[in-house]
């Protein structure tokens, strides 16, 4: 049987495409309505909050502040803390931060929760929200981070001494004497700007009581439903035992769902304390004033290169802007610091990086995380490199990338997970002819004969990506009464295909058809443990979980067969689906099933299950090339990707029209980024990107056709995997920078997202 | 709060209720109908999820109140049947055209209009789909699956493999 690697139709269209998906607030009905008074003001005090005319509006069942909800002082858990040896190694710092589940003293960010309204239904319950009245005494706003770190700035947390989150520096090699010795050593700052994964669908929390049990269950939209458990266990003090929470269809995440949010514990905690079932769909303009976003960080990057462009030091030194927080910090300032190596013999490396607190909105982990960043200053200094040298941007990196001679390589250094860290790739430059493969450069020629109007120019990034990052997933496989395996994951799908891919890998593991298994949507409480979908992880880590606990299962299947038949264990055999031993009749999982029923020979014996968690020892390292070929409007600046192709060194693919449609989708949401958008603030801390019309997405227009390539190369693990799921996004900004440079001849491009001004008044300049 | 009487079809089904004149036609059809296929991404006009056929043209169901479609016909994502329907389907799977599913029914509407509406130039292009799904945003395919899972839909006779 071969499923894996197999293009396996995806089960969730069906009911997708029927418009029969189950969404969050496609199951509200009957649910009372939550809608969240939120500050207008970046940094201030609150002095006094007045629900009284809103406690008396139609439909209001009661308005609540910090105090009345028991929430002074009561802050989220932070999600992650790196390894002890990555620690040691890297110096790393981390502040306790207080991220308030509501606040009650301070604000510190313009859409932090403030007041929550119940009510009968949403519109009445926006009409009570307006009539709350929030007196502030503002403080001083603290937005850059330049401004953050100036000695005489305010200090935006109380609780600490200073506006820096968290740090790391490490070194190898040596880099001054190296820099002494360079040809040439380029030296930049560059911004990458603030943006994130604005999932069409928002976010949303449903709570409703088990009258009868006294569970609450919560649904929510979200990546990582065992985190959230916590978040509101911590919250509350309730135990696990009495929440449960569910995964819905989840209209998209891209990390801004991978993060436990205020409004996931304060809708459970509103549902108990007014005994009925609550509902808080979150409009858009929230979502781009209050959910985590992404990116912000400034670099300052000196690369020394030899007289033939061989890389002899990079050294970095960058800023990380987290807003009021993030639940992330550890893994975005790790997560860059790490991936600024990139796919190169680097020999010698000074890198330190600071997460630093300001007052715009929270972050967490957008797609890649520390990783596009990473790669655009990393590419953009090598381009910067090539032109002093008069070498080609294509060439530089063939000079430089890591061959199958080179690999597997290792660096000086531990993984976040304390694992010292070995690239497992198999041959990065071929990666790069690849791609040149699919776009050579003399597709300019072409492009400029369609487009006579236009400047045109080629450009290449390479990324390097840690993926599957542990430290565990779980999996649960259990046979129906009628023989059938229900399979579920830690890993909640956020329209990634689960259902479908783990579906593949079960029923090849189990030797059975796919119309065998079935892949559940998760829920906390029938499965005990999980860390959720994030990190490229999913295939690696749930994958395997899914392949491991299979095998598991038929172990489980056969010595029932053997204590059902009386034959001797090590005899039974096992082949597409059918135990059997020398001698006696063979058995499906459907036979084994009813063994345990009335009447039978293992009558009473429970359902057969198994559940296991699968454990990575480290990550699993993909590389890929982005070629592209962009168009330039000299009167305008304004750019136009005409031509786009990845080629990336992945591992096994489960499904290969689903990894393919994850580089696709990363892809368009890296050119979005690149060219378009952006989370804007006034000086004020205002938010002024809250509606579609600023905060521009991409488009069909705007997107080009991609061509991709697979250069499969199995990984360490069972399935032989690699993650994928930031691949497309990681290097488009390096790609398209390197193509409007060439195209103009006179820009070097410093800043995401690329402003059309700053190359037109290049142009205009040259 | 002034309440008012309206009379519609929905998917070839005659309806008559009473609402308040600021309900949304996007909040009529999901909670008092049931139709949760129409999906709100943005409640702004902009990203085009909550698409829905009023008289046979594609109108954005979050912008548009109830009582503005007193005496229309109204067409939702579950109300897409017939072969173009059953064409469409196919080829968004086929073209892996979704991934999340939270744009697709905007996209299918938007997509039936394009290729019923006579007064389109026929054969279409590549570059007219994409025109013409531009006021619909998907965040997670890169449009590819959809502009070609569109192509194959219009012109079944094309399509190879």
């Amino acid at each position: 049987m071969t499923l894996i690697g197999t293009s396996v139709p995806r089960r969730e269209d069906e009911r997708l495409l029927a418009g029969k998906g189950s969404f969050l607030a496609d199951q509200a009905q009957g649910a009372y309505h939550v809608v969240f008074v939120r500050s207008d003001i970046a940094h201030g005090d609150l002095r006094q909050i007045d629900v009284s005319a809103a406690q008396e509006a139609p439909g209001v069942v009661g308005v609540f502040t910090a105090g009345q909800l028991g929430l002074r002082d009561n802050y989220i858990a932070l999600l992650h803390e790196p390894d002890p040896e990555f620690v040691a190694a890297t110096a790393f710092t981390m502040v306790d931060q207080r991220l308030a589940v509501m606040a009650d003293r301070r604000v510190h960010y313009v859409g932090q929760i403030v007041a929550a309204v119940v009510a009968s239904d949403r519109y009445l319950a926006e009409d009570a929200a307006e009539l709350v009245n929030v007196g502030y005494a503002a403080l001083p706003v603290v937005v850059e981070m330049e401004d953050a770190l100036d000695a005489e700035a305010p200090v935006l947390h109380e609780h600490l001494s200073s506006n820096e989150a968290a740090s790391l520096s490490f070194s190898f090699g040596d880099p001054d004497s190296a820099r002494a010795q360079a040809a040439v050593t380029v030296a930049e700052t560059y911004r990458i700007g603030r943006h994130g994964a604005v999932p069409l669908e928002c976010r949303g929390v449903l709570t409703r009581l088990g009258h009868r049990t006294g569970e609450v269950d919560v649904w929510t939209s979200t990546q990582v439903p065992h985190m959230v458990r916590r978040g509101i266990c911590a919250a509350t003090g309730w135990t696990t035992d009495e929440v449960r929470v569910h995964v819905p269809d989840v209209g998209g995440g891209f990390g801004t769902k991978a993060n436990v949010y205020p409004e996931e514990i304060l809708v459970p905690l509103l549902a108990r304390l007014t005994g009925r079932d609550l509902v808080w769909v979150e409009d858009r303009q929230e979502h781009l004033t209050a959910a985590a976003q992404g990116r912000d960080q400034v670099h300052h990057c000196v690369l020394s290169v030899d007289a033939e462009g061989r890389i002899l030091a990079l050294e970095d030194d960058f800023l990380v802007n987290i807003g009021a927080g993030s639940l992330w910090v550890a893994g975005i300032v790790a997560n860059t610091a790490i991936h600024l190596l990139g796919p190169y013999r680097v020999p010698a490396a000074r890198v330190g990086g600071r997460g630093i607190f300001t007052n715009k909105a929270v972050v967490a982990q957008y797609r890649g995380a520390g990783r596009p960043e990473a790669s655009f200053v990393l590419e953009r200094s090598l381009d910067a490199a090539a032109r002093r040298l008069g070498l080609t941007n294509v060439e530089i990196r063939r000079r430089n990338l890591l061959t199958a001679q080179d690999l597997p390589y290792p660096r000086p250094l531990p993984y976040r997970d304390g694992v010292p860290i070995v690239y497992d790739g198999g041959d990065y430059r071929a990666c790069l002819d690849a791609a040149l493969d699919l776009l050579p450069v003399g597709v300019v020629a072409q492009e400029q004969a369609a487009h006579p109007e236009l400047l045109i120019g080629h450009g290449v990034g390479c990324y390097l990506e840690a993926t599957g990052r542990g430290p565990y997933e779980s999996a649960q496989l259990t046979v129906t009464p009628q023989g059938r395996i229900e399979v579920m994951t830690g890993a909640a799908s956020a329209g990634q295909g689960h259902e479908t891919s783990f579906a593949q890998v079960a029923a090849e593991s189990l030797a059975l058809p796919m119309e065998a298994v079935r892949v559940l949507p998760t829920d906390t409480g029938s499965l005990a443990h999980g860390i959720g979908t994030f990190a490229s992880r999913s295939a690696v880590l749930a994958g395997n979980a899914v392949a491991q606990t299979a095998a598991q299962l038929v172990d489980a299947g056969r010595r029932r067969y053997a204590r059902a038949t009386g034959a001797d264990p090590a005899e039974v055999g096992y082949r597409e689906g059918v135990f059997q031993a020398p001698d006696r009749d063979p058995a499906g999982w459907r036979e084994l099933a009813r063994l345990g029923g009335p009447g039978e020979a293992l009558e009473g014996e429970p359902p057969l299950r198994a559940a296991s968690m699968y454990r990575c020892r480290t990550v699993t390292w993909t590389m890929g090339v982005h070629a592209t070929v962009v168009g330039v409007h000299p009167g305008t600046g304004i750019a136009r990707v005409l031509r786009y192709a990845v080629a990336h060194e992945g591992g096994v693919e489960i499904n290969p029209l689903v990894v393919e449609g994850q580089v696709l989708g990363g892809v368009a949401q890296g050119l979005g980024g690149t060219l378009y958008e952006e989370f804007r603030y006034g000086a004020d801390g205002g938010p002024r990107s809250t509606t579609f019309a600023e905060y521009g997405l991409p488009g069909a227009s705007e997107v080009p056709e991609v061509q991709i390539r697979h250069l499969g190369v199995p990984t360490d693990n069972p399935l032989g995997v690699r993650g994928a799921g930031e691949s497309g996004t990681i290097a488009v900004a390096a790609a398209v920078a390197a193509a409007i440079d060439a195209a103009t001849g006179c820009t070097h491009v410093t800043a995401t997202p690329i402003a059309p001004r700053m190359v037109k008044s290049a142009l205009d300049a040259a | 709060m002034t309440d008012h009487v309206i009379r519609l079809a929905v998917n070839d089904e005659q309806i008559e209720a009473t609402v308040p004149a600021r309900l949304t036609l996007a909040d009529f059809l999901r909670d008092r109908l049931g139709l949760t296929g129409t999906h709100l991404g943005c409640e702004h006009g902009v990203c085009g999820a909550c698409t829905v056929l009023v008289d046979e043209r594609s109108v954005r169901a979050c912008i548009t109140l109830a009582v503005q479609v007193d005496g229309c016909s109204i067409t939702t994502v579950e109300g897409l049947t017939g072969p173009l329907a059953d064409r469409l389907r196919a080829a968004f799977s086929r073209r892996h055209g979704l991934q999340c599913g939270f744009c697709t029914p905007g996209f299918l509407v938007t997509a039936t209009e394009m290729i019923e509406n006579d007064s389109r130039p026929k054969p279409l292009t590549a570059d007219h789909v994409r025109e013409t799904l531009s006021g619909n945003t998907c965040r997670c395919t890169g449009y590819q699956g959809i502009v070609q899972a569109v192509l194959d839909a219009e012109a079944p006779d094309h399509i190879t493999g």
